[in-house]
């Protein structure tokens, strides 16, 4: 956790408030190799299942999907803040 | 499912380096647009002090899609998008922006397409991490901006034209898409669907004359050279005849 703060307590607290069971975590580039440290402490902080999200995460737009057919509760997506779409979609 | 965004604020000092500040003494920059990214941009009251300390007046905006004043996304890569007034705009003489790599300030590199009668304006990059800067100079800019007018022209000609429509959130412009029919009543749309823009599948559909993305507006600007056949935005191509008028920027680079 040298360059970024990750607010594990956020998330942590997050997980708690949802009653989440399983979550994926997902994480830029600059951040994926902290991948091991965020997941082991959600895992012992709050006893859920995590799953690290391998693909890209360009942006607030770039989320996986299909998260909800795989039973997850709750992405955390970390790097960006909510993302003001300026066109109504489809 | 629930969805939180964490901003993974910069844990180190966010400042202007040594040699920011030599360049802006040393081109008397008295006005610059100032933005960041989301790691930087709630953690600029360093850089806006150091920038009162050289008399240099800040101009800055909430961009359409961001969450917070002065924060840079790169997809907001419209002149419109960055809300800044034509008053402002003239003001300013050089951007800087807070932050690393090379996606967010080409927001602003590519948001100057859209200029109308004034010239493109430098940007500065200062990055707190490695505490260097660089500098997007106008030259580059222009350069960069040809590439992109070659292929406007090719679609004001083009008969036949693949509009690629995504399905990521924020992205999803079929509807949107499906009104360029009406505007251009003279072309024939084939409309095409995917996950992400696949570019090993375009030379599959050899009649199609040239492409417009509706997908991250990046892929249609940082991706020219992964469409053989040219390709444009989605808001240039509904754009075009005034992103090409003779007064616009891209007419005189």
């Amino acid at each position: 956790m040298k360059l970024y703060n990750p607010d594990i307590a956020k998330a942590i607290e997050k997980i708690k408030e949802t009653g989440a069971k399983t979550i994926c975590i997902q994480l830029p580039d600059g951040m994926k190799p902290y991948a091991q440290e965020i997941h082991d402490e959600l895992v012992k902080s709050t006893n859920t299942k995590v799953l690290i999200w391998l693909g890209s995460n360009f942006g607030a737009c770039d989320i996986p999907l299909g998260l909800p057919k795989m039973n997850i509760d709750l992405l955390i997506s970390w790097g960006h803040n909510p993302f003001h779409k300026k066109m109504d979609g489809w | 499912m629930d969805t939180l965004f964490l901003d993974a604020p910069f844990t180190g000092k966010v400042e202007l380096c040594t040699e920011t500040i030599t360049y802006l003494k040393t081109h008397n920059i008295t006005c610059i647009g100032l933005y960041a990214s989301v790691q930087f941009v709630n953690n600029l009251d360093t850089i806006k002090s150091q920038l009162a300390k050289l008399n240099i007046t800040i101009i800055s905006s909430k961009a359409d899609r961001t969450h917070v004043t002065s924060q840079l996304l790169g997809c907001d890569s419209e002149l419109n998008a960055l809300n800044l007034s034509s008053s402002e705009f003239n003001q300013i003489q050089s951007f800087l922006y807070i932050g690393d790599g090379r996606f967010h300030p080409y927001a602003l590199v590519y948001a100057q397409k859209d200029l109308i009668a004034t010239d493109v304006k430098p940007i500065i990059c200062n990055d707190p991490i490695s505490k260097k800067h660089t500098l997007t100079d106008i030259n580059i800019i222009k350069s960069i901006l040809r590439k992109y007018r070659a292929s406007l022209m090719k679609f004001l000609v083009a008969k036949t034209i693949g509009v690629i429509v995504t399905i990521k959130p924020g992205q999803e412009h079929l509807k949107a898409s499906y009104r360029l029919e009406t505007k251009f009543p003279d072309k024939k749309f084939y409309f095409f669907l995917d996950d992400v823009v696949s570019f090993n599948q375009l030379e599959n559909f050899p009649f199609i004359d040239v492409w417009v993305n509706t997908s991250c507006p990046r892929v249609g600007l940082d991706d020219q050279e992964k469409f053989t056949k040219g390709a444009i935005n989605l808001n240039d191509a509904f754009m075009v005849r005034e992103v090409l008028s003779k007064e616009s920027v891209l007419m005189k680079i």
